[in-house]
């Protein structure tokens, strides 16, 4: 894998180990100048070691979660790469006939004269060292023995002359064989068709070709190479040779591919492979035949396998993110807590003189100390959990794949994710540190309540005036320092990394990120003393010459610098959270500015929900604060914010979830958007939300639900204590264990968050995965058709009633009907388009026969203007050859998550939203033979939903009627019948299928059910997804740990307290009980609001039309799945709290009392 | 005739550090009468606080028994003796703690839960005695909003309201001024007047040990003297 997200992994790393050399400087800074801070911070370390575990644990679920990604995208990428090297061996390009020229010329086959002229020119080429010729036809393969078929079976012809320099043959044992062993009708057979037709060396295989059987005897068994099976035939191949295959094919003098070889090895050949390509393909384009293509180069495939890999990473990453910020926000609890516990501590360190800055400082290096061991523990952790799951993707996926998924990370990725690790956790603790440094010295010793931050009684628009500007003043130092930060990184990044490779990468990183940060250090306490000699010391001649001399190395630094420490004075004693509170409105109002109207400039925010809806969130809650600020009461104003952002988001979103609900306000219902509108003010354009909104709206609606919660906590427990006073023994209890909780805010509320936001993100994977595997595979997902039967090519059938007839099988007792697709592959362009010069891109062109159809029960989505009923537009298709319907694929993509190759560049040009929401006239398209050249022009009158295309490939078409085939592309390429059984039933769908398929082997038929189809296909989506839950659930160990933190931190603050209640009583039972009911409120009211919120959300999310791409989803919540992710989220942390309920129980009483 | 309630009989009470042991009690013995106020006096290490959680079962003692009410201390199971913690003894401590997350009456009525009171009556019962000790307009606070004499009040009222036999009360006045602390007296010894309950007071201060009626001074982990005050 070399790049994630479009970035070369190497430039990621780079900057990510330069971030790391430039932390690692700053905590060398720290330890050089304040060496007993450091000392301070280390020994905190051991002071608890239960309490160290649990903060290990927690630190590093994030590094874990990013290495998990890395490895299991690498494997995927070095299992597909190891199998493609397997597959091709030597083999390094194929080169095949042109489609378009072999259209023309109705001849798909290049011939032995064309050969001659590659091994002209190539022949003595030093960097070639093998050139043969093939002859492949796709025919069905029988073992009349055993009555085993293989309808696609690939009968392969090679030149013993020259084909054994790509050491293609190899027996199982992996003995490489000549070719030179073949001759007369014996046949090599790939591993995989000896499979399929239960053959042993020595019985005999029949092929069928234009119905004529040809009977070889097996020499052997080999292994399934490109030269074998792998390129050319989906069920194996059989191998003879080169002469005797035209002979049998009646193709004297044809070829169907010219395998190269480039000099060298299986692996070592990439570097060359582009140089030879050029070449190739200048002779290829000057060649007076000009048929040829080439078809495939390892290079390319090697790099399809490797965007693959990056896929998955990027998958897993992504998804991983509710993980992640739960980690994140349990590094910042922890340390929060860490600080409530020496807040005395801290205030007695300042009482003595220690500065802020040092309480900083002790903090990091403690943060850091957990930091750099658990980022590393993280990150071989994360290479143990992507084991587990490459095993289950191998289960999952080993027929889906045909090759085995072996284990396998780069050390970028490995190093990737430990520096992201390291660096994400030092910016949260340096985030934490800096706000527990803000500590008031009397009442961190008196250990009393820190005052109301928000609330003010004599606030007046003057002083927030000034204390806005206060806040200006540190976001802009902040952003310049961020933009600076990066830009730096950057370039030295790209410079270093351009220079070097890999080790001397790491190193110059590290030093490049240490150096950084003396010159950063050099020029900040330069700084210092240019301030303090200006203004401090006036009369000290030491300090006015060290600025001096500063000010001549840095001058223009100085100057900014000095500017900037008088600035920052007069904003610190201003700024204050009504200052922040207008900044949150001021950047709200611009993001929903700039994602609903905004300027060419920055058009990458226009029509972004992510920006319009984090704008519109942030202003609401800004403009809580500045109630608070103006005297409203805290409770009342969070409270109504926050449910105003639940409604916000669990009702319409912005890309308008419940559109039904437009004939209220009109239009969307965004609130924005309906007060604009009541205004009649320029309303916003249509938002759109991408992938990332799964992960927004589920932060955003379960931290503002978690804000009602923990507000209203003594309402939303008032059951609970009711029930508390019925129960009797354990009443006590629960009084306790509902007091703590409600009292301690800011801890439950971050636990409820951590809790709920995996919680929601599972339950929301879960409930979609369900849903739509319910709606696209099930049995409503077969168009209306029992079996599916595919013709070979080479033997086709124009009647299958007929066919099976002649096979004397009588189809009338048990087939009810029998539609007909006939395929071709023409060129198409949209006929019109003002704006783009399109070129014609290929697709397919499906024809169906009037019991087709009556047959179908393909649900057609968006009808034309003129065609208001599925009816109307199927009868039209019937009666009108220049109409056609479409499959929804076509529709023009909104985006390109993924970037996964596409099957087509041809697009309607028009998406799902333009058509739902405008009326629209049937769209015309040119359809050109590109044997004849001929063009004609269909209309699109309507577009099927997507669900029809989920298991038939076939149904991936441009669906018109048989005369339109008949009239411009003589008759088709290939057809497919689709069957209706007279029986219903699944068993009835199977047992035709294999009569189909018995009676038409000759013919090399391949028959199956489609509801049978669609089980296979739905299991292995379940599979997949409860694989892909079980990786999101990995951020409940979070949730989990934060409780347990909680709790072992809880037993040590609260030891004198758990002695009193001893004392006045508390059996240890009650005391554990308590402890114990305190976690469960907390694990269950999380688990609650993931629960409530997720499916709210995919409920909106499946009713969206724009989300499911039309097809109406019956909203089901998949109970027992939730149920058991549930039983096992609640189980785990119930097991977790335990220990400590245990460990509280048995606190000794007196010493407890006694302990301060 | 005397009716002994508390009973010591060479009582020792050594710590084991891991690396020291320090014998905090070295064999007292003392009787306390029912309805006796008795104060335990001495120098700071010398034992009283140890002597005041051993006899009131809070500790195990290394050597020796305790008899309370009869009852031999040491044959209790740890839920006995907890059981009847809840019901016979009520505790005042220097620093109150009070539970910080309950309100007044919350914290004063958690021993009568514990002991199986309804909650209804539980909640009659510590506002009643809430009242009695003067807080009867502070019910509903938190102790983070109340002042240390306020605070004291609620322990004394969680420690009386189940109406305890002995309460025992470790520096109750030692984190008051001089006039809180004479006001917490004069509470103390007005219930003890009132109720004949056993008081054991660990105090520092002679003012507060005057109010009792009988002082016993310790040093070194033993009684050094006895002093009767009143009859």
């Amino acid at each position: 894998m070399d790049s994630l997200f479009g970035i070369p992994l190497t430039s990621i790393l780079v900057a990510l180990l330069l971030a790391l050399g430039a932390i690692f400087g700053v905590l060398g800074v720290i330890a050089w100048r304040q060496p007993l801070l450091v000392r301070l911070g280390l020994r905190s370390i051991g002071r608890r070691r239960t309490q160290t575990a649990l903060i290990v644990v927690g630190l590093m679920l994030s590094t874990l979660i990013i290495s998990a990604a890395f490895a299991t995208g690498d494997t995927v990428g070095y299992s597909i790469t190891n199998e493609i090297y397997d597959s091709f061996e030597e083999v390094d390009f194929v080169v095949g006939f042109d489609d378009e020229a072999a259209a023309e010329r109705a001849d798909r086959y290049l011939t032995d004269e064309f050969l001659a002229s590659v091994v002209a020119e190539f022949g003595d080429d030093p960097d070639i060292d093998g050139i043969s010729g093939l002859l492949v036809e796709v025919l069905p393969a029988l073992n009349a023995e055993r009555r085993l078929a293989e309808p696609v079976a690939g009968f392969i012809g090679i030149d013993p002359s020259s084909i054994d320099t790509f050491n293609g043959l190899k027996s199982l044992d992996g003995e490489l064989i000549s070719a030179s062993t073949l001759g007369g009708m014996r046949a090599y057979v790939s591993e995989d068709l000896a499979e399929q037709l239960d053959v042993s060396p020595g019985d005999t295989v029949q092929i069928f070709h234009s119905g004529q059987p040809a009977a070889f005897e097996v020499i052997d068994i080999v292994q399934d190479t490109s030269l074998t099976e792998a390129q050319f035939g989906g069920g194996g191949g059989l191998i003879t040779r080169l002469d005797v295959a035209r002979e049998v094919a009646g193709l004297e003098g044809k070829l169907s591919a010219i395998a190269i070889s480039i000099t060298g090895g299986v692996r070592d050949t990439l570097d060359k492979s582009g140089a030879v390509e050029e070449r190739l393909e200048a002779f290829i384009d000057d060649h007076p035949e000009g048929r040829a293509n080439i078809l495939f180069t390892k290079e390319q495939v090697v790099a399809l396998a490797e965007t693959i890999g990056s896929i998955f990473v990027a998958f897993f990453l992504i998804f991983g993110l509710f993980a992640i910020a739960s980690g994140v926000l349990l590094i910042f609890m922890i340390f929060v807590m860490l600080a409530a516990e020496r807040r005395s501590e801290m205030g007695m360190a300042r009482a003595v003189g220690m500065q802020r800055l040092h309480l900083t400082e002790t903090f990091l290096a403690e943060g850091m100390a957990y930091n750099v061991g658990s980022a590393a523990v993280g990150a071989l952790l994360g290479l143990g959990v992507a084991f587990v799951l490459v095993l289950v993707l191998g289960q999952i996926f080993s027929d889906a794949f045909g090759f085995g998924i072996t284990f396998h990370f780069n050390w970028q990725g490995f190093l990737i994710a430990y520096s992201l690790g390291v660096v994400l956790t030092f910016a949260t603790v340096t985030f934490s540190a800096f706000r527990i440094a803000n500590l008031n010295i009397v009442r961190a010793i008196r250990d009393l309540p820190e005052p109301q931050a928000l609330g003010g009684a004599h606030r007046s628009v003057g002083s927030l005036f000034k204390s806005a500007v206060g806040a200006l003043w540190l976001v802009g130092w902040i952003v310049a320092l961020a933009v600076s930060g990066f830009v730096t990184l950057l370039i030295t990044a790209t410079v270093i990394g351009a220079a070097f490779g890999d080790l001397p990468t790491i190193l110059s990183g590290l030093f490049g990120g240490a150096a950084l940060m003396g010159v950063a250090t050099l020029m900040f306490f330069g700084a210092r003393t240019v301030r303090r000699g200006a203004f401090r010391n006036r009369w000290n001649w030491r300090h006015w010459l060290l600025w001096a001399v500063w000010l001549l190395v840095f001058n223009l630094v100085a100057g900014v610098v000095w500017l900037l420490q008088l600035s920052r004075d007069w904003a610190g004693r201003h700024r204050s959270a009504g200052g922040w509170a207008v900044i949150m409105v001021l950047l709200g109002a611009l993001l929903v500015w700039l994602a609903g109207w905004g300027v060419d400039a920055l058009s990458g925010f226009q029509g972004q929900a992510f920006a319009y809806t984090s704008g519109f969130n942030l202003a609401v809650l800004g403009v809580a604060m500045l109630a608070i600020y103006f005297g409203l009461n805290q409770r009342l104003a969070f409270s109504a914010a926050g449910l105003g952002l639940v409604w916000y988001w669990i009702l319409p979103l912005p890309f308008s979830l419940f559109s039904d609900l437009e004939s209220v306000v009109g239009g969307d219902l965004d609130p924005v958007d309906g007060v604009l509108r009541v205004l009649g003010l320029p309303r916003p354009m249509h938002i759109e939300g991408n992938v990332e909104m799964f992960f927004v709206s589920g932060i955003a609606v379960t931290a503002a639900a978690v804000l009602v919660i923990i507000l209203n906590a003594e309402l939303a427990l008032a059951p609970v204590r009711w029930l508390g006073a019925l129960l009797g023994g354990i009443a006590p209890a629960i009084k306790t264990a509902i007091a703590y909780p409600v009292a301690a805010k800011f801890r439950t509320g971050m636990t409820l968050a951590m809790f709920g936001i995996v919680v929601f993100s599972v339950v929301v994977m879960a409930t979609l995965n369900s849903n739509f595997t319910q709606a696209f595979l099930s049995e409503s997902a077969n168009g209306g058709f029992d079996v599916s039967v595919d013709v070979n090519p080479n033997n086709r059938i124009p009647d299958l009633r007929a066919a099976l007839q002649d096979a004397g099988y009588d189809p009338d007792a048990t087939i009810d009907g029998v539609g007909r697709l006939v395929s071709v592959f023409p060129q198409v362009r949209r006929s019109e388009d003002p704006d783009i010069d399109e070129a014609y891109e290929p697709y397919h062109l499906a024809a169906v026969d009037d019991e087709f159809i009556d047959l179908q029960r393909l649900p057609v989505e968006h009808h034309a203007v003129g065609y208001e009923t599925d009816e109307a537009v199927w009868e039209a298709v019937r009666t009108d050859p220049t109409v056609a319907v479409i499959d929804a694929s076509r529709l023009q993509p909104v985006d390109d998550f993924g970037g996964g190759p596409e099957t087509s560049d041809f697009y309607l040009g028009v998406n799902d939203h333009d058509l739902r929401h405008n009326p629209w006239d049937p769209i015309a398209l040119t359809v050109r033979d590109p044997s004849s050249g001929l063009t004609t022009e269909i209309k699109i009158i309507g577009v099927l939903e997507p669900q029809v295309t989920a298991v038939i490939p076939a149904f991936f078409a441009i669906f018109t009627s048989v005369a339109t085939i008949e009239e411009h592309f003589e008759g088709g390429d290939l057809e497919q019948y689709f069957v209706v059984t007279a029986d219903a039933s699944d068993d009835a769908a199977i047992e035709a299928a294999r009569d189909i398929e018995s009676t038409l082997l000759e013919l090399g038929v391949q028959a199956d059910s489609i509801d049978k189809l669609i089980d296979d296909q739905a299991s292995q989506s379940r599979s997949f997804q409860y694989l892909f839950e079980g990786f999101m659930a990995l951020g409940l160990i979070v949730g989990i740990a934060a409780l347990g933190v909680i709790a072992f931190r809880t037993v040590v603050e609260r030891r004198q307290q758990i002695g009193m209640l001893r004392a006045i009583g508390y059996s240890r039972r009650l005391v554990a009980v308590s402890y114990f009911l305190e976690s469960s409120f907390i694990a269950l009211a999380g688990i609650g609001i993931g629960v409530v919120l997720g499916l709210a959300i995919s409920h909106n999310l499946l009713a969206s039309p724009e989300f499911t791409g039309g097809t109406e989803i019956d909203f089901q919540v998949p109970w027992a799945r939730l149920a058991v992710i549930l039983v096992i989220a609640y189980g785990a942390s119930a097991l977790m709290t335990l220990l400590p309920a245990r460990a509280a129980s048995r606190v000794a009483v007196a010493e407890a009392l006694r302990y301060e | 005739m005397p009716d002994a309630i508390i009973e010591l009989n060479s009582l020792v009470k050594t710590y084991d550090t891991g690396e020291v042991q320090v014998q905090a009690l070295r064999g007292v013995d003392l009787t306390v009468e029912r309805g006796e106020m008795v104060a335990i006096m001495g120098p700071s290490g010398c034992g009283k606080t140890t002597l005041l959680n051993t006899a009131s079962g809070l500790d195990d003692p290394t050597e020796g028994s305790i008899t309370i009410e009869g009852t031999d201390l040491g044959s209790l199971d740890d839920n006995t003796k907890t059981s009847y913690r809840a019901t016979r003894m009520g505790f005042i401590f220097q620093f109150y703690n009070l539970l910080p997350v309950l309100s007044a009456v919350e914290n004063v009525e958690l021993p009568l839960l514990v002991s199986g009171t309804p909650p209804a009556e539980a909640r009659r019962l510590a506002l009643a005695q809430l009242e009695r000790v003067g807080l009867g307009e502070w019910t509903g606070h938190r102790p983070g909003q109340l002042s240390g004499g306020q605070r004291q009040r609620v322990t004394i009222a969680r420690a009386l309201v189940n109406n305890p036999t002995i309460v025992w009360a470790d520096e109750p006045t030692g984190d008051l001024d001089s006039v809180t602390a004479s006001q917490i007296m004069d509470l103390l010894t007005g219930l003890n007047q009132e109720q004949d309950q056993t008081f054991v007071i660990v105090t520092h201060g002679r003012e507060i040990a005057g109010r009792c009626h009988r002082i016993v001074h310790m040093r070194d982990g033993l009684i050094e003297s006895e002093e009767q005050l009143v009859g």
